[in-house]
């Protein structure tokens, strides 16, 4: 019997949501020139390490809505000549700019990421200090990963989980298909804790992710959202702790809440401490599955 | 006068009625001119006058009818029914004033407003229908919670701490699917009190209003039907006796079709998507029996029931949705005069509400739903001694039944586990006495006193949570079993200086418990909106209320005039987490999605009102904070309330021109409500998202709207007039004689049709419902672009409505 309560639900969610947004959305739109009351500026902290790997380490500020808003030149909100660290308990790993001079992604060469570690992260901007702890839990991998075919040549991407009995095992999701893309992506919701499948065997898809900052070639390519025939899959099936799931459902529920009435403002749960901050440093434990997807026979 | 030291004292007692249908005049005047003594008559339109003995003038008026003047020899107790004669309209300015309306003078109740159902009628409605609930908003210190929204705030109270009653059931959600109608038929409602502030003891259960509707009973004279037929509604209400005088049925309903709320999926969906099946309607049905078994007893047998049927179709995407949503109440009552001084009344009430949320996708099926049921038993007397004391007593028990937010799913024909269905169960009780005493000619008081008690009963299974919020047990309660009790007296006090007979100073203190809330996700009706009872996490709200005001009347009650100014404390207020979502509720006890804090208002309301004449109407305007203060909400930091309106103003007015024409205007503005906007974006993994700001610190644009309406009534006297002037022509024509004209038997019904234009929003202004933020390009590319949108539910929407009666 195969259980796809899960995934089913939170596909269902996200429609609920998109359903009443549906309801309002008459021919009375206009333009409106919004004033804002209140603008604080936050440090955006997106960090993560993974087993085998350094820390990567992205900092960047926010940026107001409007008022002398121009987006034209994003590296002004790149955050340079930060001072951040890693320790895994036994050394401390600086982190340097990736592209000397110009900030935002600070990697680590020292410490790398092993199933067990405890991880702390440091940064020091403008005499201010932030923190944040995180860990690489055991991988749990999926039984199987293949593709399933929705429409003509187009489908989603399957896995197949036998979830271990226990309360408290969180789940994110990554691919990427090979040579066509870049980077692993993670699509909506991705990240999902064990509440209703605690022990449960089932199966649940996802699809295709955006590249990072191609949300605009995302949006023209007729095939968004799907694979086809012809790709090659790499799912990157990870554990996360519980302080990082709740980070990165908050992060998927504040997406969702752009512009829908139906929903509380919601903003990050973030895992860094520190004043006007905002994200999370995430242990990421993978587990990895390819798949090739061929013409049916 | 001469005093009458130790003579006997008489009481006169009875019924008011409207002559032409038998219903009960509530709140009329009954008084003797001698010492102008009187009292008004209750919801019953029972009366009871306790005088010493002696001869009197004996008065009866009521506003909008003739009033009735007796001379009465009070040597023993009497019995009286007075019918009154509806005065006729097209009076002219200076006209038959009723004495003795001055009851917003005399009275001690502060914060309350009768509504006048007929000049309701006279007002635009949206879509053509009446609406009490927009009504009422109308009112200072009433305020509406937005287009599309049927909820309302009541001097800073949140939509939960109002208490609707229809017939003495308890309406949990008297608004239709998303808020745009209420379930309220204009047409079988025969009285609409608004309770805002000074709340007599034996009302209780909610922190800041009672909204007490009671229908009609049924015309007793003859049968008549009265209907309408709207662009998106249709009505249609039949009355009559059973047994003439004695016995009498009213049954009403109305259905609305598809038009309205599709259209915009066909506008807004991608064309090649197929909307079939797509179809919204929603019905409501009113009905009621009465008797008068006897001259001291009386039954009522009423109820509502109304159901909104929704069903959403994309089959492109193999998406649909269904939304059964509804209402019902059934109610029997027994009046029993068990003395001319002593009134009594006995009901049995159910109420329930179910409101379910069915999505499906391919073969795959969730359901959302939730729900209330109640039954309900209430005694209330009144006992009236003498005109300077009106006694109130009784008991209220409820046992209520809570399905918060519930959660079933299902795959083809295989159901999943998704826990079983949580239900909360409570006793609900309240005992009340309170006395209306008229201590001096110039001071009147008010004072009550409401004990009620509220007690959680199993069975239940509660999750007990570690600090990680992780269930590690679970406490089992068997059927019946206290898991936790709350109980608290409620003084209520209202007190009336008569300063002189146009003016008084009134003030009122209430102190109330409300063991029920309301926690929404959204600022709109949703099924994620759940009625909670209180629970072990969950106490009572508690709210104080003071009240201060000063009535005046002009030109021999012609014009009235208030200004009021409140302060209100609310505690146990409920919201719900930050980050909170529905499913958090399946394998969980839906009380731990909640945070509590306070809430505090305050204002000032200005009214000032004509009641009679050509011109009629009133106009309103109120100044008023609300604030909150949540620990876990905006950092512990004090906000304001997401209804928080500094200025709120209305002007109703209708203008009876002549017997076929009628026009009625509405002008309301008030200042934008708040909500929390993102007010920053930033990147994050390669995307773009948003930061809110502080909560509730955006101020929406400005709402301000004007409704016109004019009913137009052919002279149907005329008419007939000339139709049997043709007919007699014909016939003298033709040589027939005059006097064997065989009128049809259609003219001399009492047929009356009319035509009802209105216009809503009528120079089109663009209130926001919504504000949303529209993105295109990539940061990263520096091709960013944002930008603000609002969006407006209606805009200038004209309609056109055929009504009918005979």
């Amino acid at each position: 019997m195969k259980n796809k309560i899960l995934h089913s639900y939170l596909k269902l969610k996200d429609i609920f949501l998109s359903f009443f947004m549906l309801i309002t959305i008459s021919s009375c739109q206009r333009d409106i020139d919004i004033k804002l009351p209140d603008y604080q500026e936050k440090l955006v902290v997106e960090a993560s390490i993974e087993t085998g790997q350094t820390a990567v380490v992205l900092l960047s500020i926010t940026a107001p809505f409007f008022g002398s808003t121009d987006f034209s030149d994003p590296t002004k909100y790149f955050v340079k000549g930060a001072f951040v660290t890693v320790s895994d308990g036994n050394q401390t790993d600086t982190l340097v700019e990736a592209v000397p001079g110009t900030g935002y992604l600070y990697v680590g060469k020292k410490v790398f990421g092993h199933v067990g570690g405890n991880y702390l992260l440091s940064i020091k901007v403008n005499d201010k200090s932030y923190s944040s702890l995180t860990s690489i839990l055991n991988p749990i991998a999926l039984d199987s990963a293949y593709f399933k075919g929705e429409k003509d040549s187009l489908g989603y991407c399957w896995g197949h989980l036998t979830e271990p009995a226990g309360q408290g095992n969180n789940y994110r999701w990554f691919a990427k298909r090979i040579t066509k893309d870049l980077f692993y992506a993670a699509p909506f919701n991705s990240a999902f804790d064990d509440k209703f499948i605690d022990g449960k065997s089932f199966e649940f898809s996802y699809e295709r992710p955006p590249q990072p900052n191609q949300q605009q070639a995302n949006e023209d390519d007729p095939d968004a959202g799907y694979y086809k025939i012809g790709d090659t899959i790499i799912v990157k099936f990870c554990t996360i702790g519980n302080n990082e799931y709740l980070f990165w459902r908050s992060y998927y529920a504040n997406k969702a809440s752009n512009g829908n009435p139906f929903s509380a403002p919601s903003n990050l749960q973030s895992t860094i401490s520190g004043d006007n901050v905002i994200g999370a440093f995430c242990g990421y434990s993978p587990s990895f599955d390819t798949v090739i997807v061929k013409k049916a026979p | 006068m001469a005093s009458f030291c130790f003579s006997q004292n008489y009481t006169i007692s009875g019924y008011i009625k409207d002559k032409s249908n038998g219903e009960s005049a509530i709140g009329a005047n009954v008084y003797v001119k001698e010492g102008m003594k009187g009292v008004s008559t209750n919801v019953y339109g029972f009366f009871s006058l306790t005088l010493p003995q002696g001869k009197y003038t004996f008065v009866c008026s009521y506003l909008g009818y003739i009033s009735y003047t007796d001379t009465i020899n009070l040597t023993q107790n009497i019995s009286k029914t007075v019918s009154l004669e509806p005065e006729s309209r097209n009076l002219n300015e200076v006209e038959v004033i009723a004495e003795k309306q001055d009851e917003n003078i005399q009275n001690t109740q502060m914060g309350t407003i009768q509504m006048d159902i007929n000049q309701i009628k006279k007002l635009p409605a949206f879509m053509g229908e009446v609406d009490i609930l927009k009504s009422i908003q109308l009112i200072p210190g009433v305020k509406s919670a937005g287009d599309g929204n049927s909820g309302f705030y009541v001097r800073g109270g949140g939509p939960d701490q109002n208490l609707i009653l229809l017939d003495e059931a308890t309406v949990y959600n008297a608004a239709h699917l998303l808020g745009f109608f209420s379930i309220f038929n204009g047409d079988a409602l025969n009285n609409v009190t608004l309770i805002k502030g000074g709340m007599p003891a034996q009302y209780g259960g909610r922190l800041s209003s009672v909204l007490d509707i009671s229908m009609k009973e049924g015309n007793s004279q003859k049968l008549q039907v009265d209907g309408g037929i709207g662009i998106i509604a249709s009505r249609l209400t039949i009355q009559g006796p059973i047994k003439k005088d004695k016995a009498s049925f009213i049954i009403s309903g109305r259905r609305t079709y598809i038009d309205l709320l599709a259209k915009p999926y066909f506008k807004y969906g991608n064309p090649k998507s197929d909307f079939a099946g797509t179809s919204y309607y929603f019905f409501d049905l009113n009905a009621k029996l009465n008797w008068q078994i006897s001259e001291k007893d009386r039954l009522y047998l009423s109820g509502y029931f109304g159901r909104d049927v929704f069903s959403f179709k994309d089959t492109d995407a193999g998406f649909s949705a269904k939304v059964p949503w509804g209402n019902s109440t059934a109610c029997l009552r027994w009046n029993h005069l068990f003395s001319s001084k002593l009134f009594s009344n006995a009901s049995l009430v159910f109420t329930n509400y179910d409101f379910s949320f069915t999505a499906g996708q391919s073969d795959f099926e969730l359901t959302l739903f939730s729900g209330i049921r109640d039954w309900n038993a209430k005694y209330d007397f009144v006992y009236i001694p003498n005109p300077r004391h009106n006694i109130k007593a009784g008991l209220n028990y409820i046992f209520h039944r809570f399905t918060p937010s519930n959660v079933s799913a299902k795959q083809g024909e295989t159901n999943f586990d998704m826990g079983e269905i949580v239900r909360l169960y409570s006793h609900d009780a309240a005992a009340y006495i309170s006395d209306d005493w008229e201590v001096t000619s110039w001071l009147k008081v008010n004072g009550g006193l409401r004990f009620s008690y509220f007690a959680q009963v199993g069975p239940f299974t509660r999750y007990v949570k570690n600090e990680f919020g992780k269930t590690t047990d679970t406490v089992n309660y068997n059927p019946g079993k206290k898991i936790v009790d709350y109980n608290g007296l409620e003084p209520r006090l209202s007190l009336r200086f008569g300063l002189s007979k146009s003016l008084s100073i009134k003030g009122s203190y209430t102190h109330n418990f409300q063991y029920i809330h309301l926690a929404s996700i959204s600022s709109v009706s949703l099924p994620t909106d759940v009625w909670m009872p209180c629970t072990e996490l969950i106490k009572p709200q508690v709210g104080n209320q003071y009240a201060l005001g000063i009535f005046k009347n002009f030109k021999q009650n012609m014009y009235e005039s208030s200004i009021e100014v409140y302060y209100k404390t609310m505690e146990n207020q409920i919201d719900y987490k930050e980050g909170a979502e529905p499913q958090d509720n399946v394998f969980d006890n839906p009380d731990n999605a909640f945070t509590f804090g306070t809430g505090t208002a305050y204002g000032a309301e200005f009214f000032f009102k004509k009641r009679t004449g050509k011109f009629t109407g009133w106009i309103g305007y109120t100044l008023s904070w609300t604030w909150r203060q949540f620990p876990k909400i905006n950092y512990g930091q004090e906000y304001l309330a997401k209804y928080d309106r500094r200025h709120d103003a209305s002007l109703v007015l209708t203008y009876d021109h002549n017997k076929k024409w009628n026009f009625g205007l509405v002008f309301v503005y008030g200042t934008g409500n708040r909500g929390t906007l993102q007010n920053a974006l930033f990147a994050y993994e390669g995307d773009i998202s948003f930061d809110y700001g502080l909560r509730n610190s955006y101020k929406f644009p400005d709402y301000h709207r004007l409704d016109l309406s004019t009913t137009f009534t052919p002279d149907r006297e005329k008419k007939l007039q000339k139709k049997r002037q043709r007919l007699e022509n014909r016939y003298e024509r033709k040589g027939k004689d005059k006097s064997l004209i065989k009128v049809p038997k259609a003219w001399n019904k009492n047929y009356q049709g009319s035509w009802t234009l209105s216009v809503f929003n009528a120079y089109n202004r663009y209130n926001p419902y919504l504000i949303y933020y529209e993105t295109s390009g990539d940061l990263m590319k520096g091709t960013f672009k944002v930008k603000g949108k609002q969006v407006t539910l209606f805009p200038i929407l004209p309609t056109i409505t055929w009504n009918f009666k005979f």
